[in-house]
């Protein structure tokens, strides 16, 4: 039984937008899940504010869910385009499309409930600072997005790009090696910068005078949790728009595969390592403030050592890229 | 659907080597500059003591990021860097709100205005590295803790270029395609302008925040 190109490409979009909005929707829903739980513990402690913990806590779930909502545009894409000038590249650039926002989505997910989920708790400790909770909420919660829309962004790239041009041997494993690094490695920048964010919001309920310095330190530490989620994306672009030469060998095609899931995977470790580190910096910058400086350092630091083992995947990445 | 990832460049062939000048990036950035002389110009021509409202935006600009850059590098440092770190953060702001314009495109968009305000942070962080601790006990910060650690040292702080000029690239460029896509989609029904304010407002105000808050930090650190 032999199978044509549109066969391989129905299978492709359809396995591809399963795992898409599958894997998608793992993070979100516990994000939401926690969030929620959270809220009623703050909904028991103050009953008289329920309406004020209520609204935060469903205007936290909408941002957590913003990555799953990110997979079932991408699942949709899948389900219902079929792509023009397609080749045998293109049905592998289909399923990463599927797996890098699939993936790409868990952390997020995952991390974007913590804020809300503090804030919902730190409202009822200190109701006099609700409005400056749900403004860091926000902004910290947007940024905790900012892997998945890495993630998406190398998805819609998969999904409209122009193969014609390029070999298919080794370009299907450059295309599917993009989708690894980018989905991958946005898992721990995701996660990671939710427990910053959260950490922030549980600060400012409890010193709401630190308000200023603790949402600034956050946007760093947030910033830094997330740079082996750049190296992820810096891969998956030089993946996908590096020329290749046509070989049949299967050793080049398995190096690019390589280096996709070799940056995808080393940068999940850094990123929730440097997320605990920057919660607990934040969480004592919001106890001493007059300390930021010192606290700020050895932050940093941290973080920096954190991250050697995610540089040391980009730099064996880019080996098997250039050199292998 | 064509227009993901089209540049418009003139090339100039010089010898064996060509160089090319992307049109659009530099017009938007000579429009940015623009607006950012004539809004300093407005906020400061008529100054008077009772500040009228443009002169109020300036001053609070100008001031909350003095004390931004004065709580990381202390009075001395801050007094030469403050100005540098404000009109960064100024110029990304309008680089990155400019999209929101029909017709326009935000200069940071491309890759190369990012990684040359990320080279100039990363330049000027190592001359004030230098200038500060003397050349000596700048170096041999690379060979801590051990000496055959400086590679490794080199490499993460090279990768610090990559990082803060891709997490603007990223998400500037992430949100046009976002953008652009669902447009498309929908047909321009609806959904764009949500994601105009979210895109271009939102993440174009933090992440302008976030490099400018890097490259102060970059500095501060260098500087200890």
């Amino acid at each position: 039984m032999s199978y044509n190109i549109d066969t391989w490409l129905k299978l492709a979009a359809y396995t591809g937008g399963g795992l898409a909005i599958g894997l998608g929707s793992i993070g979100a829903a516990i994000g939401e899940g926690h969030t929620a739980a959270q809220a009623n513990q703050a909904i028991s402690r103050r009953p008289d504010l329920s309406g004020e913990v209520f609204k935060s806590m469903l205007v936290g779930q909408a941002i957590a869910e913003s990555a799953a909502i990110f997979a079932l545009v991408v699942s949709l894409v899948l389900l219902f385009t079929t792509p023009a000038n397609a080749t045998f590249a293109t049905v592998w650039a289909l399923l990463a499309a599927g797996l890098s926002i699939g993936l790409g989505a868990i952390g997020s997910g995952v991390g974007a409930g913590f804020p809300a989920a503090e804030a919902c708790k730190g409202m009822v400790h200190q109701p006099s600072v609700s409005k400056r909770l749900t403004t860091n909420m926000l902004i910290g919660s947007a940024v905790c997005q900012t892997p998945s829309i890495f993630a998406l962004v190398i998805a819609f790239i998969l999904l409209y790009t122009d193969t014609t041009s390029s070999p298919v041997w080794p370009t299907w494993a450059a295309l599917f090696g993009a989708g690894l690094s980018a989905g991958l490695s946005a898992i721990g920048a995701g996660f990671g910068s939710g427990l910053v964010a959260g950490a922030s919001c549980e600060g400012i309920a409890r010193q709401p005078r630190s308000a200023g310095t603790v949402t600034n330190s956050m946007l760093l530490g947030q910033a830094i949790t997330q740079t082996t989620a750049i190296y992820g994306l810096l891969i998956a672009f030089i993946l996908l728009f590096k020329p290749y030469q046509a070989s049949e060998a299967i050793a080049p095609a398995m190096a690019l595969i390589g280096a996709g899931l070799c940056m995808g995977l080393g940068a999940i470790g850094p990123g929730i390592g440097e997320g605990v580190t920057a919660q607990s910096a934040i969480k004592w910058i919001a106890r001493n403030p007059t300390e930021v400086g010192v606290i700020t350092r050895s932050m940093l630091v941290g973080m920096a050592v954190a991250e050697s083992t995610g540089i040391y995947s980009m730099v064996i990445a880019l080996i098997l890229l250039f050199v292998v | 659907m064509q227009e993901l990832g089209k540049i418009h460049q003139l090339i100039i062939n010089l010898g064996a080597h060509q160089a090319a000048f992307n049109l659009e990036v530099m017009l938007m950035t000579w429009i940015v500059m623009g607006l950012l002389l004539v809004f300093g110009w407005l906020c400061a021509s008529r100054r008077t003591m009772m500040p009228g409202r443009l002169q109020v935006i300036g001053e609070l600009i100008v001031g909350q990021l003095h004390q931004l850059t004065e709580d990381a590098m202390g009075k001395r440092l801050a007094r030469t860097y403050s100005p540098l770190i404000c009109a960064l953060f100024m110029f990304l702001l309008i680089s990155n709100w400019i999209g929101i314009i029909p017709h326009m495109e935000e200069p940071s968009k491309d890759l190369n205005t990012p990684l040359s305000l990320g080279l100039m942070g990363f330049a000027i962080a190592h001359y004030v590295g230098i200038r500060t601790k003397g050349f000596k006990a700048y170096i041999s910060e690379y060979f801590a803790p051990m000496f055959f650690m400086m590679p490794l040292n080199l490499i993460g702080e090279l990768a610090k270029i990559v990082s803060i000029s891709f997490r603007l690239f990223g998400n500037i460029m992430g949100g046009s395609i976002i953008i652009l896509v669902v447009s498309y989609l929908t047909y321009n029904i609806l959904l764009p302008p949500f994601l105009y304010a979210f895109f271009g407002l939102f993440v174009g105000a933090i992440q302008a925040f976030v490099f400018t808050m890097l490259t102060i930090v970059y500095i501060a650190t260098q500087a200890k």
